[in-house]
């Protein structure tokens, strides 16, 4: 039997729960496995809505073999229109465990290609992982998205920051830095140095609200306004907020920027999901923000403060715009090596075009990969 | 399965997987050749593309199950293109 890949139904979980398990006993970790129900928990499909997942599996014979999953949302390009593309993610295949499907991947990939050519993948966990060398191999455009990221609690991630205490001697500078204060110290300096360099922000209301629906207007007319200073980016007006942070998803926190009762700009920050590397740390993240031109910082603080005072020790974030990305340095941010990658098909990469032109002013956030709603 | 074909797909999968190209037979496959991974595979079917100026559908790749297997798709595909 040949293999098919179609769209992910109900009838097929049992097959998809066997392909889990097939994956489990090789040895793979549990957070290698597809997912368990046919229709997406996050953006399915309805009616009208712009913005969907979709899973499709790939069957020999009643078995599953793959799958993957697609995300299909409305983009702003360099030419003013607007564009429905796709999010490629979540590929899995039983070829990482049992190479006799080692055509799998392939297949997979090739198959989103035919459903949606205006396709692209994001994070991926840098250029040496399988999927980016495939994208490479394609042919297809990409960057790393920057990453950011502000101490907030130095002595604690001088003690939890289990990437850098990655010898003795480390360990060893790192808890002297910790317990004596310089740790603090230098931090201090730091972002009192930072401080003196960043243009001051005028008087501006940061208000939580439970969801965006009551600010509408206001962020469909920031919207408007803000979207010309990014040469592409995910839609963001006020209908696509509502869907993709929804007041069920309360773990995130969402926040509107006014000055004289006038948005100027939101943020949506929220807490990173416990991982190893950052030991013990209260890890916040700045998942996605928006603004009008010349009000980033102003957002960025906003955002901060809020976080800070949720007490996350460590504040992370990753922003392809130039201009997000000096808005994070003059609020005390640091950039760090980042292992998020952009990467757009062929035919996405004709409509940026030229892409090293076009990149700087992109506007890509965590919340544009599959991070949404948890794993952020 | 004619012997220049052969002889090219052959030489294709042994730049692909670093193997000499008399250890290929047309039985060859991911479960004999060490280096036939979910990414060679990929380099395997860009080479073929390649190599015989044609474009393979999922459907295509699907075939590519060994050596001989690449043989008889590449004859096929080529005898439909006549």
């Amino acid at each position: 039997m040949a293999i098919v890949i179609q769209p992910y139904r109900s009838e097929h979980e049992p097959a998809v729960a066997e392909f889990n398990q097939r994956l489990r006993q090789a040895g793979e970790d549990d957070n290698m496995v597809f997912y368990r129900w046919a229709e997406p928990r996050w953006l399915p499909r309805r009616g009208e809505s712009r913005i969907y997942n979709e899973f499709f599996v790939a069957i020999d014979d009643g078995i599953v073999r793959g799958g993957y999953a697609l995300k299909t949302q409305d983009f702003f390009f360099p030419d003013g229109q607007t564009r429905s593309i796709a999010y490629y993610h979540h590929p899995l295949s039983e070829g990482i465990v049992n190479k006799a499907h080692a055509m799998v991947g392939t297949l997979l990939l090739r198959d989103a290609m035919l459903r949606a050519p205006l396709l692209y993948c994001l994070g991926m966990g840098g250029y040496d992982r399988p999927l980016p060398r495939m994208l490479l191999r394609l042919g297809w455009a990409h960057s790393l998205v920057p990453f950011f990221f502000r101490i907030v609690n130095p002595s604690r991630f001088l003690r939890n920051m289990q990437t850098l205490r990655s010898s003795r001697s480390r360990k060893f500078l790192m808890d002297i830095a910790a317990y004596s204060g310089a740790g603090w110290a230098a931090s201090k300096l730091f972002r009192g140095y930072r401080a003196l360099l960043a243009p001051r922000s005028p008087a501006t209301e940061c208000r939580e609200v439970a969801s965006f629906e009551a600010d509408a207007m206001g962020l469909q007319s920031l919207w408007e306004q803000a979207r010309q200073t990014c040469s592409f980016t995910a839609v963001r007006d006020a209908e696509t907020l509502n869907t993709l942070y929804p007041p069920a998803l309360k773990h995130l926190t969402r926040l509107v920027l006014k000055r004289n009762g006038v948005a100027i700009g939101w943020a949506v920050v929220g807490e990173r999901r416990q991982d190893a590397k950052y030991g013990n740390l209260r890890v916040g993240s700045v998942v996605d923000c928006f603004a009008l031109p010349g009000e980033l910082l102003s957002v960025m603080r906003g955002a901060t403060q809020k976080l800070e005072r949720q007490g996350f020790d460590l504040i992370l974030s990753n922003q392809s715009h130039r201009a997000w990305g000096e808005a994070f340095k003059a609020a005390g941010y640091l950039p760090g090596p980042s292992n998020f990658l952009f990467a757009a098909s062929k035919k996405l990469a004709e409509l940026l075009s030229p892409f090293e032109e076009v990149r700087p002013r992109m506007h890509l956030t965590r919340a544009d990969g599959d991070g949404l709603p948890a794993n952020f | 399965m004619t012997a220049s074909t052969f002889e090219q797909v052959r030489s294709v999968a042994s730049d692909i997987f670093g193997v000499p190209a008399g250890k290929i037979t047309a039985e060859s496959s991911p479960e004999t050749i060490e280096n036939w991974d979910s990414m060679q595979h990929l380099n395997l079917v860009l080479a073929i593309e390649e190599k015989f100026g044609m474009q393979l559908a999922p459907e295509d790749i699907e075939q590519m199950k060994s050596v001989g297997a690449i043989v008889a798709l590449v004859e096929k595909l080529q005898s439909a293109a006549r």
